[in-house]
């Protein structure tokens, strides 16, 4: 009886370990944070035909993104920068509510944070 | 001694005005991949420098490579996109006027960040062309030249839209710091 358990126990055991070994492939997409999938999100809604640009946009002389489609990035920017332990007053004080600085500082952060992620990968493997 | 003036003029205006510029390609499709070249050229009167990517082949960034799985194409400058991008471009076709080219490899002092050229220079356009995933079969109705719009040097529009997906350049830019977006939906 003794044996059996110890058997079963050693086979659990083994599972786990194997169990663990697929845990250790971490990919970029696995590793990023709720704040950053969503900063990811709101660049490929640009795409989506309600976000696309209106023929008045297109007639633009310029290539800033327009306002309005500068609008859909800012949550999730926001959100990006206050997970960092930003406060919102300091958001506030620091972009003046401009969303291009927003959206600016977002990326900057998205950008050393996926570097960090990817960094963190190599030297697992 | 006129033109060493100019040039140290230059030079320090550059300096001053040294931009974080970066351009980012995120390609959305899930059918086709990105072949194309990368350029950057001087807007501030005149087309020169006019710096693009020589591969020697096209740089591809393939289908469903962008910023939702980390695999989008981020190149910072000439130099450390060799060092950090995904899609590293060994070598850069460096215009100093329309009949001078010279083929500069990625970590040729010429065109180092800070330097004249880099610091002369924003991203601009983009010649590329989508083939089916995973092949070398191009749809040749999915193809064009993407870029700043109405801009001399290139004549790229910001906009192409085909039947087969779209694609737009945009930028987000905030006192010195520019980033060009090319999207492809």
């Amino acid at each position: 009886m003794k044996k059996t358990i110890l058997l079963i126990a050693f086979a659990v055991v083994g599972l786990i370990s194997c169990n663990n070994e697929g845990a250790a492939v971490n990919t970029v997409s696995s590793m990023k944070t709720p704040q950053m999938e969503n900063f990811d999100k709101a660049f490929k809604s640009l795409g989506d035909p309600q976000n696309r640009p209106t023929e008045e946009e297109k007639k633009r002389n310029t290539s800033e993104l327009s306002d309005r489609r500068k609008a859909l990035l800012v949550p999730a920017s926001k959100d990006l920068i206050l997970s960092t332990g930003v406060t919102e007053a300091e958001l506030t004080r620091k972009t003046g509510g401009d969303m291009s600085q927003i959206i600016v500082w977002a990326t900057q952060i998205y950008m050393k944070k996926s570097d960090e992620i990817r960094k963190n990968i190599k030297a697992e493997n | 001694m006129k033109k060493i003036l100019a040039i140290i003029f230059i030079a320090a205006v550059s300096l001053i005005n040294a931009q974080n510029l970066k351009l980012i390609v995120n390609n959305y499709s899930t059918t086709f991949d990105f072949h194309g070249t990368l350029s950057a050229h001087n807007f501030g009167g005149g087309c020169y420098p006019y710096v693009t990517t020589n591969s020697p082949a096209m740089v591809v960034v393939p289908a469903d490579a962008n910023m939702n799985n980390g695999n989008e194409l981020v190149y910072a400058n000439f130099k450390d996109q060799y060092l950090n991008s995904l899609y590293p471009n060994a070598n850069w076709v460096v215009q100093l006027s329309a009949t001078t080219q010279t083929v500069r490899a990625w970590n040729h002092a010429s065109i180092a960040p800070g330097g004249v050229i880099s610091a002369n220079t924003k991203w601009s356009s983009s010649q590329f062309q989508m083939y089916y995933a995973g092949t070398s079969t191009p749809e040749p109705s999915f193809s064009g030249l993407i870029g700043e719009p109405q801009d001399p040097c290139t004549g790229a529009s910001s906009n192409i839209s085909t039947p087969y997906g779209d694609v737009e350049w945009f930028n987000i830019t905030t006192g010195n710091v520019d980033y060009s977006y090319l999207q492809i939906y």
